[in-house]
C-alpha cells in the first residue's frame, strides 16, 4: 500500500496546477450560469417562453440539457449541466491516459514497474487519483450552487452528477490506453467516445416527448444510452433522483475493471490495437515543403471544417428559434440588433454564428502557424532548412496551408448555412448573407494569420501562446464587446467584428479595406524579415 | 587541391558567451575531414554557420567558395547534412521521412536510381521504414537522416556526431559509406568525439576547443608533435630511478621503472636516434607507440580534467598495482 501512496503523491504533486485549472473552471463555468440566468432571464415568463421555444424547435438541445421546469434553479442546470459534465469528462480522460499510457510511452512506467509498485500499483494510484479530482469536482461545483442560494440536496446532486460522468470517462481513458498504442490515439479515443455520447444524449432528448405546457421533456430512449444522459435525467432541483447516477458508477466501475483486468494480461508497451504500419514510401504530394505542411495539418484542418460546417448550418436553420425567443427577450433582440446594424433577426443570427465561424477559420490559421515553431523547436526545420529550401519559402509553405485551412473553414459554413436553408426552407436571401459573412471572415481569418507569423518571425518563443491569446482577445472583443456595452473603437479592435456584413439594402464592406491591408502588410514583412532571421532552436 | 570549407576568425556570440571565438578551418576537397572536441566546444556552432542556419557574428566563412548565409539554397544542392541529434515527424513513417528528404534535395519520385540505392541502404543500416516516427529509437532516428544523406549523393558531407545511438555492426555500415563517397571523390566534415571513428577514417584532423582550433593537420603530423612511449623489461639495475637502466639513452623524458618494465617517452621526430642505445644492450619485450589521437586530445584538454580526477586516477591505479 506504500507504493501506491508514493505513486499517488507523485501524481498529485504532477497535477496540482492542471487539476486546480480544471476544477476552478468548472466552478466558474457553474458561476457564470448562476449568473447569466439571473441576468439574462430573470423572471419565470422569460424563462417558460424559452422553454416553449426549446420545445418548439429540439434543435437546440444538441447544445443544451434536458428541460425540468422554469424554476430559477432548474433552468440554470437546463444551461449548464452537460457542460459540467464535459468539463469533469474531458479532465477524467486526459488524467487516466496521462498517467498510464503516456509514462509508459516516455519510458517512465518502466523504471515504476521495475521497482516493487510492479503492475498494478500504478493503474490503482492513478484510479485514485482521478476519483479525488472528481470527487473534489463534486464538492466545489455543489458548493457554487448553494453557495448562490440555491436549494442544498440540488446543489450536492449537481455536483454529484458533473462527477459521475467525470467517473465513467475515467474509466474510458484507463481501457483506452490498455487499447491503444500511444498517448495520442488513446485521448483521441476518449474524445471521440465522449462527443459520440453528448450528440447521442442531446439527439435523444431532442427526439423526446415535451409535456403538455412544454415546460419539460421526457428523454427518448437513445438518451439512455448515454452517461450525459444519465446524469440529466437526475435533474437536480427538479427530481434529485439519484439512481440514474448508479447507473454511471456501475459503468465506471466496469470500466475501471476491465481496464486492470487488460492490465494483468498485457507486456509492458504492448497494446491491443496495434498501430497501423506507416507507408514504405512518401506519396509523390510528399516532396515539398508546402506538401509537408499539408500533411502535418490536414487533420486538424479537417476537424475545424467540420466545425464550420456545423455552424454554418445552425446559423441559418436556429433563425426561426431565435425570432420567437429574440423577439420577447430585450436582452437578446437588443444583442442582435447590434451585430447585425439594423438588419432583420434572422440577419442578425447570421452575422453572430459567423462570428464564430471566423474565430474558427483563425483557429485553423492559428495552429498552422504554430505548427511553423513546433517544427522549429523539434529539431525538424533544421533538417529542411540544410536542404535546398530557402527560409521564406519554407515560412511561406505554413501562410498558404494557414490560408487554405481558413478558407476551407469559411467555405465548408457557408456550405452548412446553404444547406441549413434548404433544410428549414427558410429565406433563400440568407445564403447570401452567409456567403457574404464567410468571405468576410476569411479576411479577418487572415489577419491571426500574419499577426501569429509575424510574432514567430519576431519573438519565436512567444508564437504558441501569443497566438492563441490574440485570437481569444477577438473572440471576447467580437462577440461580447457589443453586449457589455464597450465602445464601438474597441470592439472594432476585432477583426471578426468588422467583416462585411449583407444589411436589408446591400453589402456594408465595413473594415474590409483596413483587413485586407493589414494581411497584405503583415505578410510581406512577416516574409521580409524571415529572409534576415536565423534557426532560433529549443524550448 | 581546391579548398571546400574556409573560415577565417569566425566568431559566434549568443548574449555574452562566445560560441565561436576566431576559429579557423580549412577542409580541401576529397578530404575526410575530422572535427573533433568535446561537447560545448563550438562544433555544432561552427556546422551551423556552414549551413546558414545561423549568421556569424563576424569573421568570414565561405563553402566552395560561396556564402554559406546568402547563398544557402545554391549551397544546400551540393551539399548533405546529418544533425547530431536527428528529430524526425511524429506521424510521418520513417520511409516517407527519408523520401521526403532526399526529395528536396533532388530525387525525383520515380526515380529508380534513388529507389534502388534508398533499398540498398535500407538493408545495409536493418532499418524498418514502416514504423511512425514517435517510435523510433535515437539510434533509428540517425539511420533515417544517414540514409536520407546517402541516398542521394553530394558533393559535401556535413556529419555532426553522425553515429551517437549507432551500436558497432551499424557504425561498420556507416564507415563502409564514408569509403564509398570518398572514393567518388566527395569532400566529408566529420564532426566527433569518438576518437577511434575520426583516427579510421580521417585523412586530417582538427581540435577544437573553446571555440577555435587549437591543433589541425594529418595524424601523422599531429604525432609529431608529440612523444612516443618506448617501454622494455628492465633485467639489469632495476630500482625505481632507473640510472642504470636509462643510461647512454639520449633526448628521453618521464623515464621511470615501475613492475619490472623500464619506460620513457621520446619526442616523435627522435626515435631512430634512441635505436642504437637500445640494441646494443639486448633489450626484451620492446614496445615503441605512437601516441594515440586520445592522447593527442588529452593534450589540449587535460587540464580540464582537474586535479581531482588526476588523483583519483592514481589512486585507482595504485590499487590496481597491488
Amino acid at each position: 500500500m506504500s507504493t501506491v501512496g508514493a505513486l499517488l503523491g507523485q501524481r498529485l504533486r504532477r497535477d496540482r496546477w492542471q487539476l486546480v485549472l480544471w476544477v476552478g473552471g468548472t466552478a466558474l463555468l457553474a458561476i457564470a450560469a448562476i449568473g447569466g440566468v439571473a441576468q439574462s432571464y430573470g423572471t419565470e415568463a422569460d424563462r417558460r417562453e424559452v422553454l416553449a421555444a426549446v420545445a418548439a424547435n429540439p434543435v437546440i438541445m444538441l447544445f443544451r440539457g434536458l428541460p425540468s421546469g422554469a424554476e430559477l434553479d432548474a433552468f440554470t442546470l437546463f444551461l449548464i449541466l452537460p457542460f459540467l459534465a464535459m468539463m469533469a469528462a474531458f479532465m477524467s480522460s486526459f488524467l487516466a491516459v496521462r498517467h498510464t499510457r503516456m509514462d509508459e510511452e516516455l519510458g517512465r512506467a518502466e523504471l515504476v514497474a521495475a521497482t516493487p509498485a510492479g503492475r498494478t500499483a500504478p493503474l490503482t494510484a492513478t484510479v485514485l487519483h482521478g476519483f479525488g479530482a472528481n470527487l473534489a469536482l463534486a464538492v466545489l461545483v455543489a458548493a457554487c450552487f448553494a453557495g448562490a442560494g440555491y436549494a442544498p440536496l440540488g446543489s450536492i446532486v449537481s455536483g454529484l452528477a458533473a462527477a459521475a460522468v467525470g467517473l465513467v470517462f475515467l474509466g474510458v481513458g484507463l481501457v483506452a490506453a490498455q487499447l491503444m498504442r500511444t498517448s495520442r490515439g488513446a485521448n483521441s479515443l476518449g474524445v471521440w467516445v465522449l462527443l459520440v455520447s453528448f450528440v447521442v444524449c442531446g439527439l435523444g432528448n431532442a427526439l423526446g416527448t415535451p409535456s403538455a405546457d412544454l415546460q419539460r421533456i421526457e428523454s427518448s430512449w437513445l438518451t439512455w444510452l448515454s452517461p450525459f444522459g444519465w446524469a440529466e435525467n437526475a435533474r437536480p432541483f427538479a427530481d434529485d433522483a439519484w439512481w440514474p447516477l448508479v447507473l454511471c458508477g456501475i459503468v465506471a466501475v466496469a470500466l475501471t475493471g476491465l481496464a486492470f483486468g487488460l492490465q494483468r494480461v498485457r507486456d509492458l508497451d504492448g497494446s491491443f490495437i496495434a498501430e497501423r504500419a506507416g507507408r514504405l514510401d512518401a506519396p509523390a504530394s510528399l516532396g515539398s515543403p508546402l506538401g509537408l505542411v499539408w500533411r502535418l495539418a490536414r487533420g486538424s484542418v479537417v476537424g475545424w471544417a467540420i466545425g464550420g460546417l456545423l455552424t454554418g448550418a445552425l446559423a441559418t436553420s436556429l433563425g426561426a428559434v431565435i425570432d420567437e425567443i429574440g423577439t420577447k427577450i430585450p436582452a437578446v433582440e437588443e444583442l442582435f440588433a447590434a451585430l447585425s446594424k439594423g438588419g432583420s433577426l434572422e440577419q442578425g443570427m447570421v452575422v453572430i454564428f459567423f462570428t464564430i465561424v471566423g474565430v474558427l477559420a483563425a483557429c485553423a490559421a492559428v495552429q498552422t502557424v504554430t505548427r511553423a515553431r513546433q517544427e522549429e523547436a523539434h529539431g525538424t526545420a533544421e533538417q529542411v532548412l540544410a536542404a535546398p529550401v530557402g527560409r521564406v519559402r519554407w515560412l511561406w509553405a505554413f501562410l498558404l496551408v494557414g490560408l487554405g485551412a481558413a478558407f476551407a473553414v469559411c467555405a465548408a459554413a457557408v456550405l452548412g448555412a446553404w444547406l441549413g436553408v434548404q433544410a428549414k426552407g427558410a429565406d433563400a436571401s440568407l445564403s447570401w448573407d452567409a456567403l457574404v459573412a464567410g468571405a468576410g471572415q476569411l479576411a479577418a481569418a487572415a489577419v491571426f494569420l500574419v499577426l501569429t507569423a509575424l510574432v514567430f518571425v519576431l519573438a519565436p518563443r512567444l508564437t504558441i501562446a501569443l497566438g492563441w491569446v490574440l485570437v481569444l482577445v477577438a473572440l471576447l472583443l467580437g462577440m461580447f464587446g457589443p453586449l457589455f456595452g464597450l465602445p464601438d473603437w474597441v470592439t472594432n479592435l476585432s477583426p471578426v467584428a468588422v467583416t462585411p456584413v449583407a444589411t436589408a439594402d446591400g453589402v456594408d464592406v465595413k473594415g474590409l479595406w483596413w483587413l485586407l491591408g493589414a494581411v497584405a502588410a503583415g505578410g510581406v514583412l512577416a516574409l521580409g524579415l524571415m529572409r534576415r532571421r536565423e534557426l532560433a532552436a529549443g524550448d | 587541391m581546391t579548398t571546400v570549407i574556409r573560415t577565417s576568425d569566425l566568431v559566434k556570440r549568443y548574449g555574452r558567451t562566445r560560441a565561436l571565438d576566431g576559429l579557423d578551418l580549412q577542409v580541401d576537397a576529397g578530404q575526410v575531414h575530422g572535427f573533433l572536441g568535446p561537447n560545448g566546444a563550438g562544433k555544432s556552432t561552427t556546422i551551423r554557420i556552414l549551413l546558414g542556419l545561423a549568421r556569424a557574428s563576424s569573421g568570414v566563412a565561405s563553402v566552395f567558395d560561396a556564402h554559406p548565409w546568402r547563398d544557402a539554397v545554391a549551397l544546400h544542392r551540393r551539399i548533405a547534412y546529418v544533425p547530431g541529434d536527428v528529430s524526425v515527424w511524429p506521424n510521418l513513417s520513417g520511409g516517407e521521412a527519408i523520401d521526403f528528404l532526399a526529395r528536396l534535395r533532388g530525387a525525383a519520385h520515380r526515380d529508380a536510381g534513388y529507389r534502388a540505392e534508398k533499398a540498398r541502404l535500407v538493408d545495409a543500416f536493418q532499418f524498418d521504414p514502416r514504423k511512425k516516427g514517435r517510435a523510433y529509437s535515437k539510434g533509428n532516428r540517425q539511420k533515417v537522416a544517414l540514409i536520407a544523406a546517402f541516398a542521394v549523393p553530394a558533393e559535401l558531407y556535413i556529419l555532426d556526431e553522425p553515429t551517437s545511438g549507432l551500436d558497432p555492426l551499424m557504425e561498420l555500415v556507416f564507415r563502409r559509406e564514408i569509403a564509398r563517397v570518398r572514393a567518388a571523390g566527395a569532400t566529408v566534415l566529420l564532426s566527433s568525439h569518438i576518437l577511434s571513428e575520426v583516427e579510421q577514417l580521417c585523412d586530417r584532423v582538427s581540435i577544437i576547443r573553446a571555440g577555435r582550433v587549437v591543433e589541425s593537420g594529418t595524424l601523422p603530423e599531429l604525432r609529431h608533435l608529440t612523444r612516443t612511449e618506448v617501454s622494455f623489461d628492465a633485467t639489469d639495475g632495476a630500482d625505481a630511478s632507473g640510472g642504470a637502466v636509462f643510461a647512454g639513452i639520449t633526448d628521453i623524458h618521464d623515464a621511470a621503472v615501475t613492475d619490472g618494465r623500464a619506460r620513457f617517452t621520446v619526442d616523435s621526430d627522435r626515435v631512430a636516434g634512441i635505436l642504437p642505445a637500445l640494441a646494443g644492450r639486448h633489450v626484451t619485450g620492446l614496445r615503441i607507440e605512437p601516441p594515440s589521437l586520445e592522447e593527442l586530445f588529452l593534450r589540449h584538454y587535460g587540464d580540464e580534467i582537474g586535479a581531482d580526477a588526476a588523483s583519483a586516477d592514481e589512486a585507482s591505479a595504485a590499487g590496481a598495482r597491488r
